[in-house]
């Protein structure tokens, strides 16, 4: 383990690079890479790595990127990419086939607002998009969150018992470009924590089969059905890859969600990535000043633990949501998926705010103003819209 | 935890310095932070970076916003804004080659630190050719400032894998940086109501809006034109153009390229096929692939190009040109053109001198020099041949014309004393030629020593080849390397059979029985010479004298003035390249190889253009002799990655098998065949060094398309936008483009 000074995008390439090399001794790794803003330092990261069994695909494209890596994923290699925003959003097709087709793919998206109008920023609209692609979505707030979330998520994509991909996001910039301490782990480590792939279903010379044809109705629902008992087991084997991993890495990385000061707290904000930092701060300080306030930090996304939820808001009477993203029509998408889970289990009041939309600055000033708001809030009202700006 | 803001310009590295301060206080041993705010404005843009140090994880990932110290990278974005949130505690430290009191005002009573950064970045050569990069020089300043040791920016410069020049410019900073406490009150600005923010590129302020931020003020160095002299032209004994007649031959302009060249030459058909070209020796393209073949594209002018219609005299005043050398006729032209009534007196029969008596028809058809005469001649000059001019018609001539030029070349010939021998067995190299030229030399089954290593000897021995020699052998004293000869003479020299002897000189003739014999003695390279070359001196080992078979020796040792003409008294002075005699009546000048004895064509052409500029000077007032030269386009000035790699078009030459008992012309040039032009092609290799020839890839590479040319071939740059970025100088092949301190 060797502590270092790197940004959020080498501590990435560097990570997923080593993945990659422990797989050395089965089916080795590959990757399918297109450059683009704010992740290409990834890619660069991977491109330099001397892999003793394996190689990265420098293609035209993130549909092609994908390609690649389902490919090599089905013969079963390691295979692992990375992506942002547009590029994500050209991806898309492949990006359900890599779901559908429960490969154990590993994808950053390094988390970068929609054009239009262009924006190089971050907000989650970008991985927010991939909601319903089949993939397990994590969210790493810093640096170490992130290291560690790339390496359970090997662990947990792999597993038979799941053989779903994962997709790892980080914010742009705030975390990517970024110089951070960071633990990074080594070679040894990596293959110790993470066994060879075998890949139930990868292609075979002596057994041939097509993948992926043409289905009937009730063959498809068994599919389906399959992905969601997929998901349902994923809390288990997050729990179990969590207590290996602390043996191998000498510490423990944080689970499914992190809840901080909830257990008396009137008021209880969520958020992910570097906001919920921020808020953290933020809520530490007014706690200091007596106030009844905790939070959460929703790590995983997909699936969305919702009996871990409630019981993390516990008693609280309000819950205020940080939505660095929207659905036009809708609202902050996390704001959507949490009223879901409380629904019939709780009459909490649940208030979304839309806040750094487009990569605004959203500092401890904006979040005591959203806080200020929401502790005298008598009931809910449509997500009010944070301007945030600079 | 210690906050820090960095004030930068994209592409000036602030984000890297962030970093490097960050790297010193994590390698001892700290929690730290650095980034950057990024934006679509690239480089010269404002931008800022921050770094955070502090003993405990860092969980803020917030722009700074009041900061401890702040860091300027560029002096030109030094300001009030800079206060806004700014400590009273910290430090300022700004590249900028003023004191800290220069700053009294806008910080006063903070502590407040300058560097020249950009000046010590210069000098250990860090950056770019258009943009210095300040970041690793700034870090010294940084380091002494915040009080860490040199040990530490050594650390960091190796953690961040900075070498070369990085590490003695940041500790030159770290020893230069000057560290003032001003006096004074801080100003300490308030934030109005609810404006807490310091500006920055992302504030609203500043989206949204129409573009009214002038980029132009972002700049801290501009691009700006000049022109450079090209080393071809530099180089030319005659003054050509040579740059400008290859451009206007690139864009297939042969008779715009000639009317270049006929500017300065009356003999570009002779000179591109005798010249030795320093042009070719001086070009920046030898640094690259090959030099540009420019005698041969000269030749191509001569012959493709149309002579225009030759001027006639309109002016009163009568010159006199002695001699009809290329000195000589080179005068003659340029008066003449000048419109002066030119009469011209050769001794001999024949006009041209040296050019007709002394290089031989299969280097110099005597068509071509007959064409080039010719044209000179009808301009309306008057021709006296057989008309030897001695001291007392010199004198006379100068009381019946207006000024005098006299050229009549090197008359005294060198030689070389081999033993008491019959008159026939040695002959001076240019009578032989003029005897060959004449059809009155035949050396059928000879062996045939040359003894010398200018074009006379090879010359002489190509020839003597071409009448019946058995064997030629050439003996020259030192080595190929310092012979004067040009070099594609030696090489078709050898083809042709002939052999070279180095470091031989010939001592003296020996009978052994009916053969004679030329005794040699082996020489060796010593010290240099008055001239620069080594000078040889005799090999005292075993072996050191041997024979040559021999039944004839030519010598070609060079030659010397006949002063003769001359009259008692003439005084010699030097002006403006013409030897000027001081005698009573209308002014004489002196020029050629009579006065210079530069041994070439080319110079000689030179040479009498300079006479004729001087004599129109003295009649007239006017002053014809260009401004001094510009600063040269040396090779690291042009951009030669740009180009691709073109071989050299070498022209097509007789083979030798067929040329050794002919004098027809060796080499026929660059030959134009269908589908296949080698002279558009060599014309295209040139680089065109310093002379902007509108190739528009400046235009095509500004990114922010603040670079124009208009209808006439201008170009213009808005400074109201241009940034600064560099990238068009960067681009210009040429090195026309060039980046300049605001």
């Amino acid at each position: 383990m060797a502590r270092a000074l790197v940004t959020g995008n080498y501590a990435a390439g560097y990570t997923l690079s080593l993945a990659g090399e422990s797989n050395r001794e089965a089916m080795g790794c590959a990757v399918g890479a297109y450059p683009i803003t704010p992740q290409t330092e990834i890619i660069e990261t991977v491109a330099a790595y001397k892999f003793s069994k394996g190689r990265m695909v420098a293609v035209e494209s993130e549909h092609s990127a994908m390609a690649v890596c389902i490919g090599a994923s089905l013969a079963g290699a390691r295979a692992f990419t990375a992506s942002s925003s547009n590029g994500l959003a050209y991806m898309v097709e492949n990006v359900y086939m890599a779901g559908f087709y429960r490969l154990p793919i590993v994808m950053i998206a390094v988390n970068r607002t929609l054009g239009p109008p262009w924006n190089i920023w971050t907000d989650q609209s970008d991985s927010l998009m991939l909601r319903d692609t089949g993939w397990i979505q994590l969210y790493a707030a810093a640096h170490q969150d992130l290291v560690d979330a790339i390496l359970l998520a090997f662990r947990i994509a792999e597993d038979h018992r799941v053989l779903l991909p994962v997709l790892v996001s980080m914010d742009g910039f705030l975390v990517s470009h970024t110089s951070g301490v960071v633990e990074l782990p080594e070679l040894e480590q990596v293959e110790r924590y993470l066994p060879n792939l075998d890949l139930p279903h990868r292609l075979r010379h002596e057994h041939p089969v097509t993948v992926g044809g043409m289905t009937f109705p009730h063959e498809t629902e068994h599919h389906r059905k399959g992905m969601i008992d997929a998901m349902d087991r994923v809390p288990e084997v997050l729990r179990e890859a969590i207590e290996e991993f602390e043996p191998v890495f000498g510490r423990r990385p944080r689970g499914a969600m992190a809840a901080d000061f909830t257990e008396d707290a009137e008021t209880v904000l969520i958020a992910c990535n570097t906001m919920s930092r921020t808020l953290k701060n933020v809520i530490r300080e007014r706690r200091k000043r007596g106030e009844k306030i905790g939070m959460i930090e929703t790590r995983m996304f997909r699936p969305l633990i919702e009996d871990e939820l409630r019981a993390a808001i516990g008693p609280a009477k309000r819950v205020g949501i940080l939505d660095r993203n929207i659905s036009p029509g809708s609202g902050g998408v996390f704001w959507r998926e949490i009223t879901s889970a409380l629904q019939g289990h709780s009459d909490v009041l649940v208030q979304d705010y839309l806040v750094g939309l487009g990569g605004g600055d959203v500092t401890p000033a904006i979040i005591n103003e959203i806080i200020d708001d929401l502790v005298t809030r008598k009931r809910a009202v449509a997500p009010i819209w944070k301007e945030v700006a600079a | 935890m210690t906050e820090i803001t960095l004030f930068g310009r994209g592409g000036q590295g602030g984000v890297t310095l962030a970093k490097l301060v960050a790297t010193t206080y994590f390698l001892r041993g700290k929690y730290v932070q650095a980034f950057g705010v990024y934006a679509a404005e690239r480089s010269g843009a404002p931008i800022q970076a921050y770094v955070r140090i502090s003993d405990e994880e860092i969980t803020v990932h917030n722009q700074v916003r009041a900061p401890k110290h702040i860091i300027v990278l560029d002096r030109t974005l030094i300001g009030p804004h800079m206060l806004a949130g700014l400590r009273t505690d910290g430090w300022v430290i700004l590249n900028t080659s003023e004191a800290p009191e220069a700053y009294a005002e806008v910080f006063r009573g903070r502590r407040v630190a300058t560097i020249d950064a950009t000046r010590i970045a210069v000098e250990n050569g860090l950056g770019t050719k258009t943009v210095p990069i300040v970041n690793t020089t700034l870090l010294g300043a940084v380091a002494r400032v915040y009080g860490l040791e040199v040990t530490d920016i050594e650390a960091a410069l190796e953690e961040m894998k900075f070498g070369g020049g990085n590490v003695p410019a940041a500790k030159t900073a770290f020893d230069q940086v000057r560290m003032v406490e001003l006096p004074g009150q801080p100003i300490v600005p308030v934030a109005g109501e609810g404006d807490e923010r310091v500006l920055s590129l992302l504030d609203e302020r500043l989206v949204g809006d129409e573009p009214t931020i002038h980029t132009g003020s972002w700049a801290s160095r501009v691009p700006d034109r000049h022109e450079l002299e090209p080393p071809c032209n530099h180089s030319c004994p005659a003054g050509n153009d040579v740059q400008g007649f290859i451009q206007a031959l690139a864009k297939d302009k042969v008779d715009e390229a000639l009317a270049i060249l006929l500017k300065t030459t009356p003999f570009p058909g002779t000179c591109g096929r005798v010249c030795p070209a320093p042009c070719m020796d001086a070009c920046n393209r030898n640094e690259y692939d090959a030099g540009i073949n420019v005698r041969e594209l000269e030749r191509y002018t001569a012959d493709h190009g149309k002579l225009p219609l030759p001027t006639k005299p309109h002016r009163k005043q009568p010159i006199a040109v002695v001699g009809s050398g290329p000195a000589g006729l080179a005068a003659t032209y340029h008066l003449a053109r000048l419109g002066y009534p030119v009469t011209l007196f050769e001794a001999g029969g024949e006009l041209g001198g040296v050019m007709r008596t002394g290089i031989p028809a299969y280097r110099l058809p005597r068509e071509i020099l007959d064409r080039e005469i010719s044209f000179i001649l009808r301009h309306g000059v008057t021709v006296r041949t057989g008309a030897r001019v001695d001291r007392q018609r010199l004198l006379g001539l100068t009381n019946e014309f207006a000024a005098t030029f006299v050229a009549t070349g090197l008359q005294e010939l060198r030689a070389l004393n081999l033993g008491n021998l019959e008159p026939e067995f040695v002959e001076q190299g240019i009578d032989f030629l003029d005897h060959v030229r004449r059809g009155e030399r035949a050396l059928r089954g000879l062996d045939v020593v040359v003894v010398g290593g200018g074009n006379t000897a090879m010359d002489a021995a190509r020839s003597a080849r071409r009448v019946g020699a058995a064997s030629v052998r050439v003996v020259y004293r030192r080595t190929r390397k310092e012979m004067p000869a040009i070099a594609e003479e030696i090489d078709e020299a050898l083809a042709e059979g002939i052999q070279l002897h180095e470091l031989v000189l010939p001592l003296e003739v020996r009978r052994n029985g009916s053969k004679p014999l030329l005794v040699c003695q082996r020489m060796k390279l010593g010290e240099p010479d008055e001239s620069g070359r080594a000078r040889p001196v005799p090999d005292t080992g075993p072996d050191a004298q041997f024979d040559l078979p021999c039944d004839r020796v030519i010598l070609a040792l060079g030659q010397s003035h006949d002063l003769s003409i001359l009259p008692e008294g003439a005084e010699m002075h030097s002006e403006d390249g013409s030897v000027l005699l001081g005698l009573s009546g209308s002014p004489v000048l002196a020029g050629g190889d009579f006065a210079t004895n530069e041994g070439t064509v080319t110079a000689a052409v030179g040479n009498g253009k300079r006479a004729a500029w001087h004599i129109h000077r003295t009649l007239t007032g006017e002053d014809l002799f260009p401004p001094p030269a510009k600063p040269l386009a040396a090779p690291e000035e042009i951009s030669m990655h740009v180009f691709s790699r073109v071989p050299r078009e070498e022209g097509v030459e007789m083979p030798p098998e067929l040329r050794r008992r002919s004098f027809a012309e060796v080499r026929l040039g660059l030959v134009d065949d269908p589908g296949h032009r080698p002279a558009l092609v060599e014309a295209n290799r040139c680089f065109s060094c310093g002379v902007c020839n509108q190739c528009d890839r400046c235009v095509s590479y500004c990114p922010e398309g603040v670079l124009v040319r208009d209808g006439v071939g201008q170009y213009r740059f808005d400074y109201d936008y241009c940034k600064g970025c560099g990238v068009c100088s960067s681009q210009c092949p040429r090195g026309v483009i060039f980046m300049k301190d605001l």
